[in-house]
């Protein structure tokens, strides 16, 4: 009975001004239950949308989810450590205006990747140029998006940027185009060049049979009549198609007996009928 | 060529040859079809090698496309609310693969087959599919059996209107491949518009017949959708 009312004595001693050691604990107490609550949801949250959104988002849901359920853990346990909650929420206030000018760039590149992590129009892993950088994608966090460029150097570009920078995403559509100019003398049989072409595109397995490749005579130009050869690849094969195919069209156009012209000028000479 | 055997053989058939030899757990894998070649080491004590065919949209590179495209010779009409079956030739690739009671591991593909690919719907929105080009048939076909399999399709007409098919996607991922000395499977089509159809697989087992490997359950990976809905067009 004694050692009982010793505790109620010692619990009920005043630390400070109407802060008890009792309400020092029922404040680590309320924290420390808050914690734990966000990590049991943070984990069912985890689970329940691992298989239905990208990593990226998940880790961004994740890390709101937890930080809520602690920050109103804290402002339930704050007023037990003697903090009134109305002194505490003009002093945040002010505090707020005070970061939020120190941390404009910040904030805005956060809604940024918010922004960014909605609407999708990168992934990771997709080739894109975003302003003058262009690569892979290789992460999309809350404040940057990371790319590794073609020659594969690490960039870091700020949410913001990305956000508001024209992209060109080369991986968002399941296929794309590409085109060359091909010259050939005029002398030499467009139908023919033009059949050699069609003949070689089709045994490539990734030049797609639909939409069908175009190939046509462009222009009749000073040297050569043009010809345009478009076509369609996967987007992930297209740039190994179109550095592998222009040679073997060279090659297959003189096997034919087809002529690459250089440029030419005929020139006549005075007096000549 | 189709079949199980131990981790000691020599097969050669139509212009293709698969040989697994040598001395204790050390066995040299050697495979060549048309002018490729390929050679690997293999480490093992038991297990065994398993020649099947595979969902064919795995060549030349792994992970361009999922779905099987064959267009048909020649369009195919079917009157409104009746069912009628007929049979397609499909691209077979050749998977040979390493078992043992606890792992499956694929070691090689490999076709005989021409190789192509081809877009199904918009460039926006469409699907990257192997390509094939095969005739409508009556009866079950004569087949190159290490080139072509034969491919039962039951087709149901569930639309108020005659439609016309020129073309049937199927998922690999839904495919079930079963073989003797030639590869089979069995589709399900069910056309619900003009435009849209349904494509499924018959996963039991015919009479005769072993089933394939299944490259994505050896994967460990759930086969949960069933069905693939062609919806930009027959």
């Amino acid at each position: 009975m004694n050692l009982q009312g010793e505790i109620i004595k010692v619990l009920n001693h005043e630390i400070t001004k109407g802060v008890t050691i009792l309400d020092i604990f029922i404040f680590i107490i309320i924290v420390a239950v808050s914690v734990i609550i966000a990590k049991i949801v943070r984990l069912n949250v985890r689970r329940a949308l691992k298989e239905k959104v990208p990593k990226t988002t998940l880790v961004t849901i994740e890390k709101i989810v937890y930080y809520t359920i602690i920050i109103f853990g804290f402002i339930i346990a704050i007023p037990y450590i003697g903090f009134s909650l109305s002194g505490l929420l003009v002093a945040g206030g002010i505090a707020g205006i005070v970061i939020g000018l120190a941390t404009q760039t910040v904030i805005s590149n956060l809604i940024s990747g918010l922004f960014l992590m909605a609407e999708k129009p990168i992934q990771i892993g997709d080739g894109v140029s975003i302003g003058d950088i262009g690569g892979v994608v290789k992460d999309i966090r809350v404040l940057s998006t990371t790319i590794r460029t073609w020659d594969g150097i690490y960039v870091r570009i700020p949410n913001e940027k990305v956000f508001t920078s024209s992209i060109y995403n080369y991986n968002a559509h399941a296929a794309r185009r590409f085109e060359y100019k091909i010259g050939i003398a005029y002398k030499s049989d467009a139908d023919k060049a033009i059949e050699v072409i069609k003949k070689l595109l089709e045994e490539h397995p990734f030049i797609l049979k639909e939409p069908a490749p175009q190939i046509f005579v462009e222009e009749l130009a000073d040297s050569s009549v043009n010809l345009t050869v478009k076509i369609w690849a996967p987007s992930s094969e297209w740039y190994g198609v179109k550095t592998e195919m222009l040679w073997k069209i060279k090659v297959a156009l003189e096997k034919a007996g087809i002529e690459i012209p250089f440029p030419q000028l005929v020139i006549w000479k005075g007096g000549e009928d | 060529m189709f079949g199980e055997y131990e981790l000691n053989k020599e097969i050669k058939e139509d212009g293709i040859e698969i040989k697994i030899d040598g001395r204790g757990k050390v066995k040299n894998y050697y495979r060549k079809c048309k002018n490729e070649e390929v050679r690997k080491v293999v480490a093992a004590k038991e297990g065994k090698l398993f020649v099947v065919p595979v969902e064919p949209v795995n060549l030349p590179k792994i992970g361009i496309a999922e779905h099987l495209l064959i267009e048909l010779e020649e369009p195919y009409i079917i009157e409104p609310f009746i069912s009628d079956s007929f049979y397609l030739k499909f691209p077979v690739e050749i998977g040979v693969f390493l078992v043992d009671k606890k792992d499956v591991e694929r070691i090689d593909i490999f076709t005989q087959t021409k190789q192509k690919y081809t877009l199904y719907g918009s460039p926006e929105n469409g699907i990257i599919c192997r390509w094939w080009k095969s005739a409508i048939y009556e009866d079950k076909p004569e087949v190159k059996k290490l080139e072509e399999g034969i491919m039962k399709v039951d087709i149901k007409n569930e639309y108020r209107e005659w439609v016309e098919i020129k073309k049937l996607v199927f998922r690999a991922f839904d495919m079930k491949i079963f073989y003797n000395s030639h590869a089979y499977m069995h589709s399900y089509v069910t056309i619900h518009k003009k435009t849209m159809a349904e494509t499924a697989f018959e996963g039991r087992k015919p009479k005769d017949m072993k089933k394939s490997i299944d490259i994505y359950e050896a994967k460990g990976i759930k086969k949960l959708e069933k069905k693939f809905v062609m919806e930009w067009g027959l």
